[in-house]
């Protein structure tokens, strides 16, 4: 394997080849960065310019975006509390707090090099562990799916700052909001007040509602007009000596968690994020410091969704079946070149498949390479008076959630979101659980109605299969431990309440 | 969004001048609206046409996405606009199933649209896991013999593969249960998995895995077995005589287009179907580039709404 990707190395370090690399990384980093606007929407209005180039350039290019705009969607959520693009929610958590204290020079430079870590990382999966992935992944069928959300549910009741009960009821109202639009097992409608709702509600526009409209609406109550920032210098962008070494163990553990649900079609980026930055704050010894700034908080979820972005790769290229909406663009872009994408790609177009792979490596590092002296530029932005950046944020926004479905009732809903987050705010709910609920609602009721269709309502399957039986035994324990600790914990508060009153 | 700027700017000029004379169509530019997400293949095909007819038309051909309710949202939208010719929908096979699938759609689906041309049709492929059935008869047996055990895949409820399939219950003995899944390409995999036993989908959908041995093609739901792939028996030909499925992409316009726009429209979409590169691209799709004239499109889209609704009303799916 190793052999075959040095000679896609040597294919995309041609000039040739190299340019469409540098121009998708750094169209999907700008794209990236404008709230809304995801990478499919960037990568459909360049599919014309693909006609005119061959299937590698064509990948090449349209992949740079996709993975290049993980890097950009992080700038806006450290800096303006504002996911660039869904999976960039879980930066807001820790990136936004790292920002209003004075450190958005760290933030950034810490979710671009967990970017990068994560990259890297995941690239090396994809050529090490393409095939064994496919293979794990084909056996996830939905039985298994359904018992992976149950547990990433239960994990989710983590996410957050507040107290668990608080977001496992935040978790909930994402899942109810999730049930709006046309049930996918028999097409009923559900909620659906007008016909714009039938496909539901768009995750962009409650992510953008939820965090940056809200945070909008807070600051301008607050009459504070933000925070000044101090002028950074380069040094002031690296994490401290202790910092930098709490880091590796998140980057790690945050690609690893990334790479695996990268490879699963039908999850993706945002989910892997999630789930990063609920395994680092159930394993982390400093539970009360995450969302506040922390770090290992940031760095995690970063490496996961970059991490996922590459091994997304993985079915789209072993299978020729894509894992979402933008895999089945780059697969269109192949077709559209004469090449219907299998089984077979890798040993009937040998170049194009390791060139591509090659081209996610080299692209990382452009990425992390144009990123690093931007952020000192990035920070710039925050020295702007708030009263003249938000209302500019405010029309991106819209621009952007509109752009993504053609939809004025998005935008509309956009701003509601936006109300209701600040409310929630102010009672101290919090946004997250509600997003990853919506997210994960759906995926699970999906695949829990598939599998009683499949087995004919037998409840068994769930424990009898095995990769399904492992994730029941996992979620039966966590749920155990849970409530063992609960009551561990209760009994030495009463032991030393009992202590302190005799 | 530089990009979108840059189209929308011809338009901001154009709407700024007092509206000019129609023999001077088109003096602005001209939209093709869509009903599906960006990258799909409305989306595809709508841009491979607006590339094109840009030059023949002289004015930016812009390609507006605007998803939602299975494509009748652009429907709506696009019977509701003025017949200018300025307006113009990328209509796909899906607009039939429509027409039986909703309860209350707000347009009339043949009487509020001009329909232009037909621009591809493309036949569904049958195909199963690799060594498990030799032919389509084998399947059917296998289904009719213990109802509910053969699993086929689909794309979406209400989706043309799944009414297909209810076609192929209708037309045989068989009895299958049928599985949704988020699109096309998931049924593949989960097929690949062993999660069920047939799909029926695009060639586009299909071929790579056929052509790597992981699937066996069965069958083609065309009358006629289709002219790439000659080696695909029909369904008509081995288990259900008279099965024919034909899906479609066409250009459409809201009703009342006036004559010299139509004429205008339908003189480019001929110039723009004969080219290569054109029929390269939109064959590369899985779909026969064939064209037509505005009576033969409407001729059939009227002819397939009366058979998704009959298979609709028979197959006992549920309306929305």
């Amino acid at each position: 394997m190793l052999e075959q990707f040095v000679t896609g190395l040597g294919v995309v370090l041609q000039p040739e080849v190299l340019v469409y690399a540098f121009a998708g990384v750094l169209i999907g980093q700008l794209i990236g960065v404008l709230p809304g606007i995801g990478a499919i929407t960037a990568i459909s209005l360049l599919l014309p310019i693909t006609f005119h180039l061959d299937a590698m350039s064509s990948m090449i290019m349209l992949a740079g975006i996709y993975y290049g705009s993980q890097y950009g969607g992080s700038i806006a959520s450290i800096l303006l509390n504002l996911p660039g693009t869904p999976s960039s929610v879980v930066t807001c958590l820790e990136g936004y707090p790292l920002s209003q204290n004075g450190r958005a020079g760290v933030a950034l430079f810490t979710a671009a090099f967990s970017s990068f870590a994560g990259g890297i990382i995941g690239v090396a999966i994809v050529v090490l562990a393409a095939i064994p992935m496919t293979t794990i992944a084909l056996r996830f069928g939905a039985p298994e799916y359904a018992m992976l959300v149950v547990l990433g549910l239960l994990a989710a009741s983590l996410v957050g700052t507040g107290s668990n009960l608080r977001s496992l009821a935040m978790v909930l109202v994402g899942v109810a909001l999730g049930m709006i639009g046309a049930d996918a097992t028999t097409g009923y409608y559900r909620y659906v007040a007008m016909p714009e709702l039938a496909d539901g509600i768009s995750l962009v526009s409650l992510a953008m509602g939820l965090f940056g409209v809200s945070e909008i609406i807070r600051n301008a109550a607050s009459r504070t007009g933000g925070v000044t920032q101090p002028k950074i210098s380069m040094k002031d962008i690296f994490p401290t000596r202790q910092e930098a070494r709490s880091l590796p163990g998140p980057i790690l553990r945050g690609a690893g968690v990334g790479s695996f649900f990268g490879a699963l079609p039908g999850t993706g980026a945002a989910i892997a994020s999630f789930m990063a930055y609920a395994v680092e704050r159930r394993f982390s010894r400093f539970g009360a410091r995450f969302g506040k700034g922390h770090l290992p908080g940031l760095s995690a979820p970063e490496a996961a969704n970059n991490a996922a972005a590459q091994t997304g790769f993985i079915p789209t290229l072993t299978l020729g079946v894509p894992g979402d909406a933008v895999m089945a663009l780059m697969i269109g872009a192949l077709i559209l070149n004469g090449i219907i994408p299998g089984p077979r790609l890798m040993v009937d177009e040998p170049v194009l498949f390791w060139g591509v792979i090659a081209s996610f490596f080299v692209g990382n590092i452009i990425l992390l390479l144009i990123n690093v002296p931007l952020i000192r530029l990035w920070v710039l932005m925050l020295r702007v008076p708030y009263q003249k950046l938000y209302p500019v944020i405010i029309i991106m926004i819209c621009v952007g959630v509109y752009s993504h479905r053609t939809s004025v009732v998005d935008v509309v809903l956009t701003l509601v979101f936006g109300i209701l987050g600040y409310l929630m705010k102010n009672y101290r709910f919090e946004p997250a659980p509600v997003l990853l609920g919506f997210v994960l609602g759906p995926l699970l009721e999906d695949n829990f109605r598939r599998a009683m269709l499949l087995y004919r309502g037998d409840f068994t399957i769930f424990v009898t299969r095995p990769i399904s039986g492992v994730l029941f035994a996992i979620t039966v324990l966590l749920v155990g431990f849970s409530i063992y600790s609960a009551i561990a914990q209760r009994r030495r508060v009463r032991a030393r309440n009992e202590a302190t009153t005799q | 969004m530089t990009m979108r700027l840059l189209t929308a700017l011809p338009l901001a000029i154009a709407l700024a001048m007092p509206a000019a004379a129609q023999d001077s169509y088109p003096d602005r530019s001209v939209r093709i609206v869509h009903g599906f997400g960006a990258g799909g293949n409305a989306d595809t095909v709508s841009r491979i046409l607006a590339d094109a007819m840009t030059e023949g038309l002289g004015q930016p051909v812009v390609v507006e996405s605007r998803p939602g309710a299975g494509g009748t949202l652009a429907s709506g939208y696009v019977a509701a606009a003025d017949p200018d010719g300025y307006t113009l929908q990328l209509m796909v096979g899906g607009h039939t199933v429509a027409a039986g699938l909703y309860t209350s759609l707000p347009y009339e689906s043949v009487d509020d649209f001009t329909f232009l041309s037909i621009i591809g049709q493309f036949p569904f492929f049958i195909a199963a896991r690799s060594g498990e059935y030799e032919t389509l008869a084998e399947v059917i047996e296998a289904a009719t013999a213990d109802p509910g055990s053969i699993r086929i895949g689909h794309s979406g409820v209400g989706s043309t593969q799944h009414l297909t399939g209810e076609l192929l219950d209708i037309e045989t003995s068989a009895d299958f249960l049928h599985v949704p899944y988020a699109g096309g390409a998931a049924a593949v995999t989960a097929m690949m998995g062993g999660e069920v036993d047939l799909v029926i989908d695009t060639g586009t959908a299909i071929f790579g895995q056929a052509d790597a041995g992981v699937l066996d093609v069965l069958a083609v739901t065309s009358s006629e077995r289709w002219p790439d792939n000659p080696d695909v028996p029909t369904v008509a030909e081995t288990v259900a005589p008279g099965f024919n499925v034909v899906s479609w992409t066409g250009l459409g316009a809201p009703a009342g287009l006036p004559d010299d726009v139509v004429e205008v429209l339908t003189a480019e979409i001929s110039r723009v179907m004969a080219l290569e590169a054109v029929r390269e691209r939109i064959a590369a799709l899985g779909a026969a580039p064939v064209g037509s004239s505005s009576a033969e499109f409407q001729e059939l889209v009227e002819g397939q709404i009366a058979t998704w609704t009959e298979v609709i009303e028979t197959a006992g799916v549920e309306r929305r």
